[in-house]
């Protein structure tokens, strides 16, 4: 009873979430913002990721943001393929090529030249990598700090060597000048209203879409895990399969924000897959909640948005990672749930008053809530 | 034959610094089952304690790597007293917060040292080369090569013959326990925690004068440390020595044949393959998971 209680007010808050995010445009009609709120909203999207494999499964990924960067150099692949002659070498050969004296298009550059396989290589290539990754892992059944470290190692080295083969990914620059990407008639300029709905509409998808999962069965499952990997085990449930299931779902996810991403930038650089916006996203999902989508969402687009206010005067420039690294550290300690925590304190609090009923935890599922309700969370 | 030895010394020197940068973690991680991702950044503020004592006071190495040793020793007990203590309980959110101690401490050192690389000098009577079995090899590297030996000794001997050796591993089998016998775990934790610090604090002193010091220098250092001790495991000193011995050998040799980063990459799927099939480390006692 009080679970589609509690239900009923998630559910309510994420489609007030998608509302609002679909009728912006209207209230605000003015190009470059709807284009840096884009660049929000695809933060959230991958926010929201990471917060299905460690919020709901446990699965810490530090290095989310190589999927996402896998992401964006696959859409940047195909639109750097054709972009105006002007800026290409012979035969439609990427400028960078030419100056790295590469003669002709490599082989894995090829299948560039259409749409649909670069968007398949987007969502694929970073599931394919996720999946080998989650397969080595958690059949070795590796899991809790050895996932985050082997996650974060992953992203140190494919950021290496990205960097390092100039030739075939432009190193450094990344790759720049690209064309508009064009679907189904509509083209998809970086500050057009077709990105913004594209990517409003695809945060709507994860997070309703995401939502439902962790309401089925497999989803209450992915929670059990979280809460005590054995017991499952013991239930007989391939455990190894399920984290894989959602440590893949989540890179899916977050290739295709990085898409999004080449889209709304107009450009993929190594800096998509660094260090540092793999922290960034590990602290937007952990200011926000990680035991909520929305709430991953939501510390995504509040932290980002914090940021590129505050970055505009010179001073907290510099500032800004300290500013950061403090407010983890303290959320970190002090709330663990994060900001949504404090937001389902306040929901349960007003039900408490009105129904006296006893409120049962938020997050997992009513049978493995009262099933192990009182087990303190331990990965 | 003269190529191979050269090899072998390259190897062998790669795995002493890797040995003495992975040391600590293995420690902190053996003892408190935190990895402690500010490790890298102890060894970045070990190496900018040289260059500032040499810029200000025009230190030589030596008595530089004692107070590398002590000043980082000092910020790691207080980055645990602050901070790590309040999180034994829940080993994840550890990662998070020495994440958050890290990204704090690199952007200190680069708004107070500033960003721009920094070079270190080498101390003279170190800097040319010893003929050694009929190869060059540079005094320094030897050096280095020594100095992890003693430092091994000296951690082993703390932990083996002293009393507060004998605390560490009775907190590491049974906290609960040991502390009905009256040892005080917490001082156990703070000691041990400042002491991983501490050695970091020497490896980043001891590679300064080898490479550049910048901000970031410790984020590549510390996921070649990941890496030994997810292939080392966690269960002896032995398994960290190994671990580091065979991966400083593969990356030279790598790095030889192709490039540096062809060989991180190499060793990183070596070591992702080695885990699943003995995901504790290749010198582990099998125990029953619990």
């Amino acid at each position: 009873m009080t679970d589609t209680n509690s239900m009923r007010w998630r559910l309510t808050g994420y489609v007030l979430f998608c509302v609002i995010i679909l009728v912006f445009p209207y209230i605000l009609n003015n190009d470059y913002l709807l284009n840096k709120y884009a660049r929000y909203l695809i933060f959230g999207v991958l926010s929201a990721a990471l917060s299905f494999s460690w919020g709901y499964t446990g699965i810490l990924n530090l290095g989310q943001a190589v999927s996402f960067g896998l992401g964006s150099y696959a859409m940047a692949m195909a639109l750097k393929l054709r972009t105006i002659p002007i800026q290409t070498g012979a035969g439609g050969l990427p400028d960078f090529m030419v100056w790295n004296n590469v003669k002709a298009l490599p082989w894995f550059w090829e299948p560039f030249h259409s749409y649909t396989f670069a968007v398949f290589a987007g969502l694929g290539i970073p599931m394919l990598l996720a999946f080998v990754l989650g397969w080595f892992m958690f059949r070795g059944r590796i899991t809790g700090v050895f996932v985050a470290i082997i996650t974060l190692a992953m992203l140190v080295v494919i950021n290496l060597v990205i960097v390092d083969q100039q030739k075939y990914t432009g190193g450094f620059n990344g790759i720049t000048d690209l064309s508009t990407f064009k679907a189904f008639g509509v083209g998809f300029d970086a500050y057009s209203l077709s990105t913004y709905y594209l990517v409003a509409g695809t945060l709507c998808v994860v997070l309703l879409g995401g939502l439902a999962i962790t309401r089925t069965k497999l989803g209450l499952i992915l929670q059990a895990i979280r809460d005590d990997e054995n017991r499952v085990r013991y239930f007989g449930y391939d455990v190894a399969s399920y984290q894989n299931f959602a440590f893949t779902l989540s890179a899916g996810v977050a290739g295709f924000a990085g898409m999004l991403y080449t889209l709304v930038m107009e450009f993929a650089s190594p800096t998509f897959l660094s260090v540092q916006l793999s922290l960034s996203i590990v602290i937007w999902c952990a200011v926000g909640g990680r035991g909520s989508l929305l709430g991953a969402a939501l510390g995504a687009i509040l932290v980002t948005g914090v940021q590129g206010n505050l970055s505009e005067s010179p001073t907290f420039l510099d500032t800004w990672m300290l500013i950061m690294g403090a407010i983890f550290i303290i959320v970190v300690l002090f709330l663990p749930n994060g900001l949504i925590s404090l937001a389902e304190k306040g929901v349960r609090l007003l039900k408490h008053k009105s129904a006296r009923e006893t409120a049962t935890h938020p997050v997992a599922g009513a049978a493995i809530a009262t099933f192990d309700s009182k087990r303190v969370r331990e990965s | 034959m003269s190529d191979i030895l050269n090899q072998v010394f390259t190897g062998l020197s790669l795995a002493s610094i890797l040995l003495l940068v992975s040391l600590g973690l293995a420690i902190i991680y053996g003892t408190m089952g935190v990895i402690n991702l500010a490790h890298g950044e102890f060894v970045m503020l070990g190496a900018y304690t040289v260059w500032f004592l040499q810029k200000n006071f025009g230190l030589d190495l030596l008595p530089c790597l004692v107070v590398s040793f002590f000043a980082v020793a000092a910020a790691g007990w207080l980055i645990e007293r602050l901070i790590v203590r309040h999180l034994y309980k829940r080993p994840l959110d550890t990662i998070l917060a020495t994440w958050g101690v890290s990204v704090i401490l690199q952007q200190g050192i680069r708004l107070t040292a500033g960003a721009e690389l920094r070079y270190v000098k080498m101390p003279g009577w170190l800097s040319n080369a010893v003929p050694v079995l009929g190869v060059e090899v540079s005094a320094y590297r030897i050096f280095i090569f020594v100095l992890t030996l003693l430092l091994l000794a000296a951690t082993y001997l703390l932990f083996a013959r002293t009393r507060y050796g004998f605390s560490l591993r009775a907190v590491t089998q049974n906290q609960e326990v040991s502390r009905c016998f009256g040892i005080n775990a917490a001082r156990v934790y703070s000691l041990t925690f400042a002491y991983g610090a501490g050695l970091a604090g020497v490896a980043g002193a001891l590679i300064a004068p080898l490479k550049s010091v910048s901000p970031d220098m410790g984020t590549g250092a510390v996921i070649d440390a990941f890496m030994v001790v997810v292939m080392g495991g966690v269960a002896s000193l032995m398994g960290t020595v190994a671990s580091a011995a065979i991966i400083g050998q593969v990356s030279g040799l790598l790095a030889f044949v192709y490039n540096d980063t062809v060989a991180k990459a190499l060793v990183f799927f070596g070591v992702v393959i080695l885990i699943r099939f003995m995901p504790e480390g290749i010198f582990s006692v099998r125990v029953r998971r619990g």
